[in-house]
């Protein structure tokens, strides 16, 4: 019985190709005890030391030494502070939409304790306000310190080259009164002086160019101190603005409150036509159709959230596989006909060769305008709308921006798949191929019993390039066609360049990295799956 | 005769310069009226009921650019303006310009936070072709121009003036053009930023170097970077990008809205000279576009809309007794949440609340560097339409001269004050809004203005007569 969960451990290590984890089985058996330690050390210990090495050397060499003007790179704590901030940003959204949705008395109990909250955070806020103040005045008179010194030499270097260079122009104008005509040496010696003065001119602007320098280095320098307090500030101030809204969306702009005052409108209305006479009858039963109308809308409205990270992430996922399998549907069919037939190869290789190395920068602007051309007004066109509608998928709001990302994603990612597709096809081992004659197997039982099953691994070994190329792209697409995903982020993070936009940007980098690794284990999954002992697609 | 015009010349400008130092008091004596009029303060109101109207979509998505200005559509969306009137709006950030009008045009927006050279580009065809109209001017004001730390050393080379912590504004191009000439003397031509070729900013930038004799070259109909004959080179960078180009030494200056150049200010890598407020008092910056097919299709959303923006813009310009604005602190925390403007509250917050820096050291009181109500503020001008038009016919990017009536009427196809009217009506009958913050009775064009950097007038009435007084660029 153990030795079957030994084997069935092992056979899944293999097949997600998650080698390091076997000498832990193994070891767990007893299986060479020294082999597996030396193994676990080598394929666990060595690279789990190589990350903390790399986390070590990132928070204490590259992140504090690596500053320009507009901004430093984070360091893994302020990175990891970045995380729950965008965290607490989309856990807010959410909030704000159940408070929105919220009814009855969970609305009252839910408004009655923000409220309170809200009440308690006013000394908090005036606290965190005056910090930054005692912060600032704090930073203001140290670098006074510092600078006051600096500005009066430059002051008195100033001051004293002027006088200088006046007196040295005064005497050389003097002199030139007395210089006689056609005298070259003199003449010669005298020019030499002009140029002198010009020298020291030069220098002595350097000097008190230096000076300034050195205190605009002091003007521009960061008080960590008043960074700590304007992060306390801002926390406090998002936190109250974010109570208040939720105050407004459980009060006033809560939907049951907004239901039940339509009702009343459309109550007050319908009395107003009972009792209307005359041509004012008319316009009172328009009113109660206007209210009506108005009132089943709101019964149905939602809380327009903004896009959070998380909803960006499982969007930019979705059109990363809508890409990839465009892609294989192309690139499928047609590498299988390449490997078919020489003569369909050496057809289509002039436009596989123009094609495969276009960039996506530039497939993505054509995409766009072909996308929005089929579909010239996304609200009202039978597609979008049918998207828009389909359970799971509706919410994601595929709109062209999506699908010119998700075509730029296929056209730069087939071609691996094509490729590989033909080569797999091709290199079928030819004594099948003669049994498939000798059995007389017509075209498609030759293709779907033969061709296929032999060439599968190397399909799938084309499928997991071209799905780790789609996704670099996708990125890349995004942030030009600013459809909502991962990329979008980014660039909009980059736009705003605030203070913690750059710890933001590095989040991402790290989310894209991990995702891609889990696309790929999935395809190495795949593959290893269509594989078989000893071939060449086997990793 | 010639002496005491030019003193009454001279006192103008001075004049002028006590309203940009904060004065505000002072605008009013201001002889020439027409930068300044319309109302001054905005105390606050307590609001009726809104009255429901019967409209056609509900679900609404709204495009802007990163930019503070883009406050009258975040304000009315987080006060609940827009939830007032029935509509539930998502607001979506756009990388560009040109990605914004397009997804206009392609419907993947209702409508967006626009240049007010955008909808009227598009209507003419200058650029992608579509029929885009504004039923309201979000603000006045609000950009600035910024230069490299080295160019600013080299103006105060020129100009020892400008060589203190506090010079004298408005800071011409005056001494710009020396260092414009050296620079070509060594076969180089200075590069600056602006955003779009139709933008607000092209045409500020234009105009303060042409007020100095600097050439910013023309549009033609081969030549649509426009750089023919430049002295200095423009070229398109998208606001956010602009201090990171500038800090790269890709460009040398820059005219961009806020928050970029406080930016620059804060991060140290360039000097704002001067803002539009300087080339042009009281200048329409961004209007609310949408497509004339969309506000066909929409009339009572576009009213919908069109109320909710107005009561936006002016809780943005609300003052208490003292006329101090009291909202505005509120609006920058808003502002700079990561999915609005998302640059830190405390670079939002100089302008909005009314300072600007220069410099580390030169802080001023710029009270109407964003003007989002008052002075008439969200009415859509013809006359700024037909200013718009001018600019582009002067640098070419019209390319034949158009008579008179063209101008008007092609300010009458994308200006809508009717919408507007009909809105502020509503909105007075609801008490929102006061009777007398609206203009009724204007026919749409503002009274003649001189305030301008280079001291010319202009009457929205008299487009060629404005245009024949141009030293650079078509006079026709």
């Amino acid at each position: 019985m153990l030795i079957k969960i030994k084997h069935a451990l092992l056979k899944v290590i293999d097949v997600t190709a998650l080698g390091f984890l076997e000498p832990y089985v193994r070891l767990a058996y007893r299986e060479e005890p020294d082999v597996q330690v030396k193994k676990i050390v080598q394929f666990s210990l060595v690279p789990l030391l190589m990350v903390i090495a790399g986390l070590v050397v990132w928070a204490l060499v590259i992140s504090p030494n690596v500053k320009t003007k507009s901004g430093e790179l984070p360091s893994p704590g302020v990175v990891a502070g970045a995380v729950s901030s965008l965290h607490a940003f989309a856990a807010r959204e959410n909030e704000k939409e159940s408070a929105y949705l919220a009814t009855g008395e969970k609305r009252e109990a839910w408004l009655a304790k923000v409220e309170a909250e809200l009440a308690a955070i006013g000394p908090d806020v005036t606290a965190a306000n005056q910090g930054v103040l005692d912060a600032r005045a704090a930073e203001a008179s140290a670098k006074a310190k510092r600078i006051d010194p600096l500005q009066a030499e430059e002051d008195a270097l100033k001051a004293q080259y002027k006088d200088e260079r006046k007196a040295k122009e005064l005497a050389l104008k003097e002199e030139a009164k007395l210089l006689p005509v056609g005298d070259a040496e003199a003449r010669q010696v005298y020019l030499e002086k002009v140029a002198a003065l010009e020298v020291w001119r030069d220098t002595q602007k350097a000097r008190i160019d230096a000076i300034g320098d050195q205190i605009k280095v002091i003007q521009n320098e960061k008080d960590p101190a008043v960074l700590a307090a304007l992060n306390v500030q801002t926390a406090v101030a998002e936190r109250e603005q974010y109570l208040k809204k939720v105050v407004e969306q459980l009060s006033d702009n809560n939907r049951a409150v907004k239901v039940a005052e339509g009702q009343a409108k459309v109550d007050e209305a319908k009395a107003a036509f009972a009792s209307a006479q005359g041509t004012g009858a008319y316009l009172a039963a328009k009113k109660v159709i206007s209210v009506e109308e108005r009132l089943a809308k709101t019964t149905v409205s939602g809380y327009a959230k903004p896009a959070t990270l998380y909803f960006q992430i499982k969007r930019s996922v979705l059109c990363v596989f809508a890409g990839f399998f465009l892609g294989s549907a192309i690139a499928i069919p047609i590498g299988i006909l390449c490997g078919l037939s020489k003569t369909f190869m050496s057809a289509l290789t002039p436009f596989i060769a123009l094609f495969k190395p276009v960039s996506p920068i530039v497939w993505l602007p054509i995409a766009l305008i072909v996308s929005s051309a089929f579909i010239p007004d996304p609200d009202k066109h039978w597609f979008t709308q049918w998207m828009w509608n389909l359970p799971w998928i509706g919410k994601y709001e595929i709109n062209p921006a999506f699908m010119a990302s998700a075509a730029t994603v296929a056209l730069c990612s087939l071609w691996a798949t094509m490729v590989n597709t033909a080569l797999g096809v091709a290199s079928v081992d030819k004594d099948h191929l003669n049994v498939a004659k000798v059995l007389r197997l017509g075209f498609w039982s030759r293709l779907f019993k033969i061709v296929l099953p032999s060439s599968l691994p190397l399909v799938f070994a084309g499928l997991r390039i071209s799905l780790g190329v789609g996704w670099m792209v996708l990125i890349a697409a995004e942030l030009l066609s600013s459809s909502e995903g991962i990329g979008k982020f980014v660039w909009d993070q980059f736009n705003n360049g605030a203070s913690d936009s750059f710890a933001k940007m590095m989040v991402v980098v790290f989310i894209v990295g991990a995702i891609g690794l889990l696309l790929d284990r999935i395809m190495v999954v795949f593959q290893r799956l269509v594989s078989f002992e000893g071939s060449i697609a086997a990793v | 005769m010639d002496m005491a015009k030019r003193l009454a010349k001279k006192a103008q400008q001075y004049i002028g310069i006590g309203c940009a130092s904060g004065a505000l008091a002072m605008c009013v004596l201001m002889p020439t009226a027409g930068y300044a009029f319309g109302p001054e303060q905005v105390p606050a109101i307590e609001g009726g009921e809104t009255e429901y109207l019967d409209l056609e979509k509900d679900e609404l998505k709204f495009g802007f650019i990163k930019l503070t200005d883009c406050a009258p559509i975040v304000i009315a969306k987080e006060k609940g303006f827009f939830a007032d009137e029935g509509l539930a709006v998502e607001v979506i950030a756009q990388p560009n310009w040109k990605t914004l009008l397009d997804n206009v045009i392609a419907g993947e927006l209702d409508g967006a936070h626009m240049l007010s050279g955008q909808p009227i580009a598009a209507t003419i065809g200058f650029g992608t072709k579509a029929h885009i109209i504004t039923a309201f001017t979000m603000d006045l004001n609000g950009n600035g121009i910024t230069v490299s730390n080295s160019i600013w050393e080299q103006m105060q080379d020129v100009d020892p003036a400008l060589d203190t912590s506090q010079p004298d504004h408005p800071i011409k191009a005056d001494a710009l053009k020396p260092v414009v000439q050296s620079y070509l003397a060594e076969g180089k031509k200075l590069q600056m930023g602006m955003v779009f070729p139709v933008s607000t900013h092209n045409y500020e930038i234009r105009y303060w170097l042409a007020a100095s004799g600097i050439h910013p070259g023309m549009y033609t109909e081969t030549d649509i970077g426009g750089r023919s004959d430049a002295e200095v080179e423009l070229s398109v960078t998208p606001p956010p990008m602009m201090p990171a180009t500038l800090e790269a030494g890709n460009i040398q200056g820059y005219c961009v809205g806020e928050p970029w150049n406080q930016q620059a200010v804060t991060k140290g890598i360039g000097v704002p000279v001067t803002t539009n407020y300087d080339i042009w008092q009281n200048n329409p910056e961004k209007v609310f576009g949408v497509t004339k097919a969309w506000a066909d299709e929409n009339p009572n959303t576009m009213l919908a809309v069109t109320k909710a923006l107005i009561r936006a813009g002016r809780w943005l310009d609300e003052t208490d007794s003292d006329g101090k604005l009291v909202n505005r602190e509120e609006a920058a925390r808003l502002l700079s949440r990561s999915d609005y403007v998302g640059a830190d509250y405390d670079v939002i917050k100089n302008s909005m609340t009314g300072y600007f820096y220069f410099q580390k050291t030169d802080k001023r009181s710029m009270p109407d560097f964003n003007v989002f109500y008052k002075y008439y503020a969200t009415y859509p001008w013809y006359s700024d339409g037909v200013w718009f038009l001018t600019q582009m016919r002067r640098w070419g990017q019209i390319t034949e001269a158009k008579p008179e009536a063209w101008y008007h009427a092609m300010a009458k196809e994308v200006y809508k004050p009717e919408i507007y009217l009909q809105a502020a009506r509503m909105l007075v009958d609801e008490g929102y809004i006061a009777e007398s913050e609206i203009p009724w009775d204007s026919d749409g064009y503002k009274p003649a203005t001189d305030a301008f950097i280079d001291g010319k007038t202009y009457d929205g009435k008299k487009p060629l007569a404005y245009l024949a007084g141009f030293e650079i660029g078509h006079q026709e």
